[in-house]
Order: C-alpha cells, then structure tokens, then sequence
C-alpha cells in the first residue's frame, strides 16, 4: 500500500487493532531520523543557554565525556549494557504486539535477584558464583514478568497496566528486602552489604567496561536468530503485524505472550544482575531507576529489530556518559533527563508508522 | 471520623481531577498514561506562577496551561505523528520529571533548588453548606470544590451535548464520527490538551492547595493511580469520583496505621493503592470495556 492511498474507513486495514512498528520506507525514515536528531541538539542547545552557559562549550564537554579517553567509553559501554538486554527483550515484544513496559521492576528485582544468590553462594563452589548469580537475576525478572502475564491473559487486564502497576510494586519490594533480610545494617541508607569478590563480573584494566556488554551482545544476536530463523519467530511477526492473521494461521496467542514475556523478562533480570555485578556490586536502593524506560526508547530506536538495538543502547549510553559529563560542567543535574525525554519524543514523532 | 473522611477527599481531590482529564482523552481515543507528566507540570507550573505574581489565581491558570502543554506535546507526538500512545506518555511524563525539575534549579541560577514557600490555600466556608450539621465542618479550599463541580459538568457535557457525542465517537470509531461531518484529529487534539489542563489542575491541588511548594517528582505515581481509577471507573465521570474517594480512604486507612504504630513495613504498606488497582482491574475481567479505538491511530488524512 502506497501513501498515496489511505485506507478506506471500514476497510480490514483501517481497523486492526494492532499498531505493528514497521519501516516503510527505508530512506525517508532515515532522514526523518536525522531531523529529530538535530532537532534533539537544537533543544538541547536552548536547554542550556537557558541556564547561563554556552552551548558550544557544553557540547565540547559532552564530547568528551562520551568518547575523550578509554575510560569514559567504557562508561559509556557499561551503561549501554542493561539497556541493549533489556531494550533487546522490548523489542521482541513490541513485535509481538505485547507492549510491555514492565522492565523497569524486572531489572530492579533482577539485580535483587544477582545479590541475593551471590550473598547465599556457597564460598566452596566460588567460581561458579557469578553464572549462579546471573542465573538467578534473570529467573527473578522472569518471574515477575511471568507475574504479570498471568494478570494479563489470566484476567484480560490489559498488559500495559498490568506491567505498569508491578514496577511500583517492585521497587517497593526491592526496598522492602533492603530494608530487611538483604540489607547492610546501620549503612545510613538502603543497601546491601558488598557482595564476595568471586561473583563480580570481570573487567577489562585500563578500560572500566566489564564482561557484561558482551553478554549483552550475544543475547542480542540471539534474539535476532530467534526472531528471523525460527517458527517461534515468524509466529511473534505475524502476530505483530495482524492478529487476525496469526490466528488463521493456527498460532496460539496466549503461548506467544508467554514467550516473548518469559524471553523479555529474563532479559530484563540479567540487565539488573549485570549492573549489580558489574558496575555497583552490591545492591543500591533505586540502581536501576528509568532503566525499564530507557530500554523502551532504546527497542524503538532499534526499530525493534534486536541487532539495530546495538547500536541504539550505544548511542543512549554514550549520550548519557557525555551529558553527565556536561552535567557537571554546567552544574545544572536533571538536564540529563530532560535530553532524553526530548530526543526521544522526536524519534517517536519521526518513526511512528505512515500508512 | 471526620478527620479521616476529610484526609480521604484532601488525598481523592488530585486523583480525581487528574481521571476527569484522563476520560476526556480515552474517551475520544487517546491513552492518558501522560497524566502523571500533566500533574506534574500542572504542580510546577501553578507554584511559580503563585510565587511570581504573588496570586494563587494566577497560579491556578499557570497550572492549566502548564498541563495543557504537556498534552499538546502528546497530541502532536501520539495524535498527529501518530506514535504509540503509551509509549507517548510514558515519555513525556519522565520529560516532565527532568524538566521541572531542572527549571526549578535554572530558576534559583544555580545547582541548587529555588526555595519556595507559598500558605496552602484556605478553606473555603460555603454559605449554607457550613452551617450544615454533620458536614459542616468538612470544609475544604476552592479547587476541591472544584473538582466536584467538573465531575457533575463533565458528565453532562459527555452524555447531554452535541460536543460530547461528537467526542464519544471519535473514541469508538472515527471512521464514523468523519462520515458525520467531524474532524477526528481534531477532536483528539482538543480532549488531550484539556486532558493536560484539568490534570495539571490537579496538580496544582497538590503543590498550591495542599503543600504549598513544589518539590522533585512529588506527584509520585498519583498519574498512574489516577489511570488505574478511571478503568476502574469504566471511564465514567461520577464512578471516577467513587473510585478515587476509594483509593484516598484507603491510603488515608493505612496514614492511620503508621501513625498507630501498626507493626507492617511501611513499604508493604505503600504498596496496597497498586495492588488495590490490580486487584480491581483483575476483578473487572473481561466486563471493563475500553472506547473501541483506543489507541488506535488515525488514517493518514483525517
């Protein structure tokens, strides 16, 4: 169907019900892309004039803080990571037609999930400490997600609010184990002791990036081989882009909820393992605070298409060690934010479906 | 007694003000998960405005423009572009966070927050109201009254107008509601910026009304509740006040624990509204209908 001819009203098309997010047309999507870009800069331009300082010199800073040395690319890896696992595990959602916006719980009780079995190993089997640990981060995030889709199909209570209304749940949850079993006691605020060295992820000297953006890759590339070369896989893109032709074809929608929510969830989980194991080790109150969010911006940038999220969660995580960097240099917190807000409302505007 | 059906109406106001807002945008077609930005703003926005003018009205129209600007950056992101409404919402509400909160910090010309500090709003003695026997001493400032009143108009305006028919179905099927001579995408743009004006109103309840300052994030969650209460509501203006008066007696039930001294953890405490909402939505099934075209973008030309 050409843009030139919009859907008639009543028309199959003009009624389905799902919002598949798919690229039309290659090239006007890239350029629509690089407007909301440069609109993005020009927004962040006007955010920091507004507070005194010169942009050029704020934007000389944040260069620097993404890519000046090997240490802030390593900041900026470290950060990329929970949100390439989780925005990856988005993804296959979104194409599924499953919103799921329930990352942000998955990751906090994900990384609850690392210091717990890491706290608990037994230091006899030490060397298996941080695989038992990721493991155990990613069945936390999969539990909550299997949480929430047990809510969802269980008792048509649409996904959005059921994965919604569970994030609050779990950071209280998170909270409550800090303040009780987990927790370090008389720490002033809510943590958990320092977890044994054994189950910290390895990281490259010099570099400060640790093992996890490599898992976080190999999970990427995996996803996509799930998504494009197996039936699971074509079912989850049927599905997303007509359920009622998913249904024709036999395929069984709850089970297809089930998996992508699983896959997201576990996803999810290792995203808050990685982080507690390799960036804080030890588990912080509200670690993981936005990550859930971020992993959604960072799934749409990827133009939901796991491999493409790589160097989507690159882009968000360099930005981000960059505009902490300027963020110090201007004094201001929370423009960070603010710039991440922005950008991603013109990349929704900009790559919104056309017909 | 009294005292906590006041702390349940002083803890619903916000709330409610916020889900008129929201059945205004779902029932014309548009996922109101943006509120909490909306109030968020609204909250922000009436403060300075107060504390600038020196006049609480000015600071009440503030907050309806400032919510308003919340929903029409929603509208022309998820109506007119016509991207992923949660997706939409949930963004602009944590642009909303960052951006308060760093123009809180702009404002004072430094790192640190600009320190404000406005009387709440007084009490409002009605005549006649007051001198009422049990009631009378329930009396509560201007926006409470409020949000009562918009409760009524707003199901009047819903089920009684042109207007309102006009918007019902653009909800359920804009297809249609063009056939009749409408213009969906304007309707849609229309109910969310006044969604945004009577939820930043409602975040004005809280900053100007209740608190008298404005801090970082302080609508904490009250959007999403506010969601949660007009499903629960099915989408109707005077069940949207039942049930946000339920959730302010709830919360003001467990205010009344911890001052008790009851033994649960304050953080399973802060829980139940969620798990109220969940528990309610799960109750509901498959019976809470939604507007048939929620969510549902708009063909390309209308």
């Amino acid at each position: 169907m050409s843009e030139a001819v919009p859907p008639s009203p009543g028309s199959p098309a003009s009624v389905r019900l799902t919002a598949p997010f798919r690229l039309r047309d290659g090239e006007a999507m890239a350029a629509r892309i690089v407007v909301a870009a440069g609109l993005s800069l020009l927004s962040a331009a006007l955010l920091v004039a507004l507070s005194g300082h010169s942009p050029l010199a704020a934007f000389g800073a944040m260069a620097l803080g993404s890519v000046g040395s090997p240490h802030q690319i390593g900041v900026g890896l470290n950060r990329a990571t929970p949100y390439l696992l989780a925005g990856s595990g988005v993804a296959i959602c979104f194409r599924a037609g499953v919103i799921n916006i329930g990352a942000e719980g998955q990751i906090a009780l994900g990384g609850t999930g690392a210091a717990a079995v890491a706290l608990a190993w037994p230091s006899g089997a030490s060397a298996l400490s941080a695989l038992a640990a990721l493991i155990g981060a990613a069945a936390f995030g999969a539990l909550w997600a299997g949480l929430a889709t047990a809510i969802h199909l269980g008792r048509w209570v649409h996904e959005v609010l059921a994965t919604l209304l569970l994030n609050f749940v779990a950071l209280l949850l998170v909270q409550q184990a800090l303040a009780g079993p987990l927790g370090q006691f008389g720490a002033g605020f809510l943590q958990s002791p320092q977890l044994p060295a054994e189950s910290w992820l390895w990281k490259a000297p010099e570099f400060n990036a640790h093992v996890g953006f490599l898992i976080a890759l190999a999970a990427a590339a995996a996803l996509s081989v799930v998504l494009w070369r197996t039936p699971f896989g074509f079912a989850v893109r049927v599905a997303g882009q007509s359920r009622p032709a998913a249904a024709y074809a036999g395929f069984s929608m709850p089970a297809m909820t089930w998996g992508v929510m699983l896959l997201a969830g576990a996803l999810a989980g290792l995203a808050g393992g990685v982080e507690v194991l390799g960036v804080h080790h030890r588990l912080i109150e509200g670690f993981s605070l936005g990550f859930g969010f971020k992993a959604v911006t960072v799934a749409l940038l990827g133009a939901l298409e796991p491999l493409a999220v790589v160097p989507a969660s690159l882009f968000v995580g360099l930005l981000e060690a960059g505009s902490l960097s300027m963020q110090r240099q201007i004094g201001v917190p929370s423009a960070v934010v603010v710039i991440e807000g922005v950008t991603m409302l013109f990349v929704l505007a900009a790559t919104a479906r056309r017909t | 007694m009294i005292d906590f059906l006041a702390a349940a109406v002083r803890i619903a106001t916000p709330l409610l003000l916020a889900a008129l807002g929201g059945i205004l945008s779902e029932r014309a077609g548009v996922f109101a998960v943006g509120l909490e930005g909306m109030m968020l703003m609204g909250a922000f926005t009436a403060v300075v405005g107060a504390w600038a003018s020196d006049s609480s009205f000015i600071g009440v129209v503030l907050a309806l423009v400032g919510g308003a600007a919340i929903g029409l950056v929603v509208g022309v992101v998820a109506v007119r572009y016509r991207a992923d409404n949660m997706v939409t919402g949930l963004t602009a509400n944590i642009m909303a966070i960052g951006l308060t909160s760093y123009l809180l910090r702009v404002l004072a010309g430094g790192g640190k927050p600009i320190a404000i500090h406005l009387s709440p709003l007084a009490p409002w003695p009605v005549p006649g109201l007051a001198d009422l026997p049990v009631v009378g001493p329930l009396l509560f400032p201007p926006l409470t009254y409020l949000a009562a009143l918009g409760c009524v108009a707003l199901d009047l305006f819903l089920r009684h107008t042109q207007a309102g028919l006009t918007l019902r179905a653009t909800g359920e099927n804009p297809e249609a509601a063009f056939a009749s001579g409408a213009a969906p995408l304007r309707v849609r743009m229309l109910a969310v910026i006044a969604c945004g004006a009577i939820a930043g109103l409602g975040g004005a309840v809280l900053s100007l009304q209740q608190i008298g300052t404005f801090t970082d994030g302080m609508t904490g969650g009250r959007g999403y509740l506010a969601l949660a209460s007009l499903i629960v509501a099915r989408w109707s203006p005077l069940a949207a006040a039942l049930a946000c008066l339920a959730f302010g007696a709830a919360e003001a039930f467990e205010l009344r624990l911890q001052t008790f001294g009851v033994p649960v953890s304050s953080y399973v405490v802060q829980m139940a509204p969620y798990l109220i909402a969940l528990a309610v939505l799960a109750g509901l099934g498959r019976s809470s209908k939604m507007p048939a075209s929620i969510g549902r973008p708009l063909p390309w030309d209308r």
